[in-house]
């Protein structure tokens, strides 16, 4: 016995709980029948009356869940709200933190540059995983429990409308890149700085000598201004007492940066044997000149910029 | 003009829960499947064979129905009856069902066209 028929119902009752599968066997087989017989007996030809009341059933996988009342869904809106939440607050931090964890060993190993790769390939990873294990264990519960005793919503979990700001998300992360930039290239250039010495090895262009003291201090002002960007952030908006402290790390990074340049301590006396120009000490002290100058006009700048900025948010 | 879809899922979405009435009402009479399908067709209550015949276990599970093998006839047929709790629950149907068709008349006489 091999009919439509037959082959239907074993398609159902596959995945019908066993223990009532001969009885809805039985039952549908007749139900089938009944349909079959109905329609032969208005003149239909048998096998397409059978063809016909099978289509009608539909697919046996749907009407199999229908007698197991079984869900034909991953996750069902019960679950759904509290799978997205979760799924959102773990995304948000977990991947960029192992991510950011593998890219500082691979520096601490002596990657460079050649760290952000792993990192981004282990954020990603990661990601997916998160994703993948928490989303298999909503199913496991929407199929294991069918009423869960979620929490009720409540007004109290209203976030909090956004606050105007004045300070932008751009803005601010324009500004920590550009300081991750810089404390990037204060290694970079004692490594590569493109000028090479006639026996071809790289010529820093800071002074190796700073990496004693001045250097490291001067990245760690840079870090500070990067948290000091994310703590502006946050607070949303400009106030005198942030102004003093970014006055300060201002201050902090240029004045060492303009006495350095100013007592000639600052470039890498190297760079003389091969950029003639700067041999002269005319031309030396005048590159350092223009340097402590630059330096002076962007620290000028900033404080004004900001100074304004400030007045006009307090007003 | 409406979409025929729109209108397909409204009409289905209205007339979801009255099987479950008609069923209980027909079955207080017992019957099996296919004859309880177009009975309930022939009524006016055109209805899927793959939603009835899982509808029907799934009100004996909740105890609203009895059932009884009949082994007499050419195939052995399951008929199903409205039991006891079936009919109080089905009278509690009825009553609603009243109320809700009250509510919309009223409403429609209440609103000026």
């Amino acid at each position: 016995m091999n009919t439509l028929t037959d082959r239907y119902l074993a398609a159902t009752l596959r995945s019908v709980p066993a223990q009532r599968r001969d009885e809805i066997a039985t039952e549908l087989r007749a139900s089938i029948e009944d349909m079959i017989e109905d329609r032969a007996g208005g003149g239909e030809d048998a096998a397409a009356a059978e063809r016909q009341v099978l289509t009608e059933l539909g697919n046996p996988d749907r009407l199999a869940a229908r007698y197991a009342d079984r869900r034909l869904q991953l996750i069902g809106p019960t679950y759904y709200l509290a799978w997205l939440r979760l799924l959102k607050l773990l995304l948000s931090f977990i991947p960029a933190l192992a991510g950011t964890v593998v890219a500082v060993v691979k520096v601490a190993e002596g990657r460079g540059f050649g760290a952000i790769g792993p990192g981004l390939v282990v954020a990603l990873h990661v990601a997916v995983h998160i994703t993948f294990w928490l989303t298999l264990t909503f199913v496991l519960i929407e199929r294991a429990q069918p009423t869960a005793d979620l929490p009720d919503w409540s007004v109290d979990e209203l976030p909090d409308v956004p606050a105007h700001r004045d300070i932008s998300l751009v803005d601010t992360i324009a500004s920590v890149v550009m300081l991750a930039l810089t404390i990037g290239y204060l290694p970079l250039q004692h490594y590569q700085s493109w000028i090479h010495a006639t026996d071809g090895d790289n010529i820093p262009i800071l002074d190796p000598a700073l990496w004693s003291f001045w250097l490291p201090a001067l990245i760690v002002v840079l870090l500070a201004s990067a948290v000091f960007e994310v703590v502006k952030y946050r607070i949303g908006h400009w106030s005198w007492r942030l102004y003093t402290a970014k006055a300060l790390l201002n201050l902090a990074f240029t004045v060492p940066l303009m006495w350095l340049a100013l007592s000639d301590a600052l470039l890498n006396p190297a760079l003389g044997e091969r950029l003639s120009w700067l041999a002269d000490a005319d031309n030396g002290s005048l590159l350092n000149s223009l340097i402590a100058l630059g330096v002076a006009v962007v620290l000028v700048w900033d404080l004004i910029d900001s100074g304004i900025k400030t007045r006009r948010q307090k007003a | 003009m409406v979409s025929e879809d729109v209108l397909r899922t409204h009409l289905q979405e209205l007339r979801r829960g009255t099987v479950v009435v008609a069923s209980l009402v027909a079955l207080r009479r017992p019957d099996y499947g296919y004859a309880l399908l177009q009975r309930l067709t022939d009524h006016g209550f055109p209805v899927d064979a793959n939603t009835l015949y899982p509808l029907l276990r799934r009100l004996e599970d909740q105890g609203l129905l009895t059932s009884e093998w009949n082994t007499e006839e050419s195939r052995p047929r399951k008929f199903y009856k409205t039991s006891d709790e079936g009919e109080s629950m089905l009278n509690r149907l009825l009553d609603d069902l009243a109320a809700v068709q009250t509510s919309i008349t009223g409403l429609i006489q209440g609103v000026d066209r």
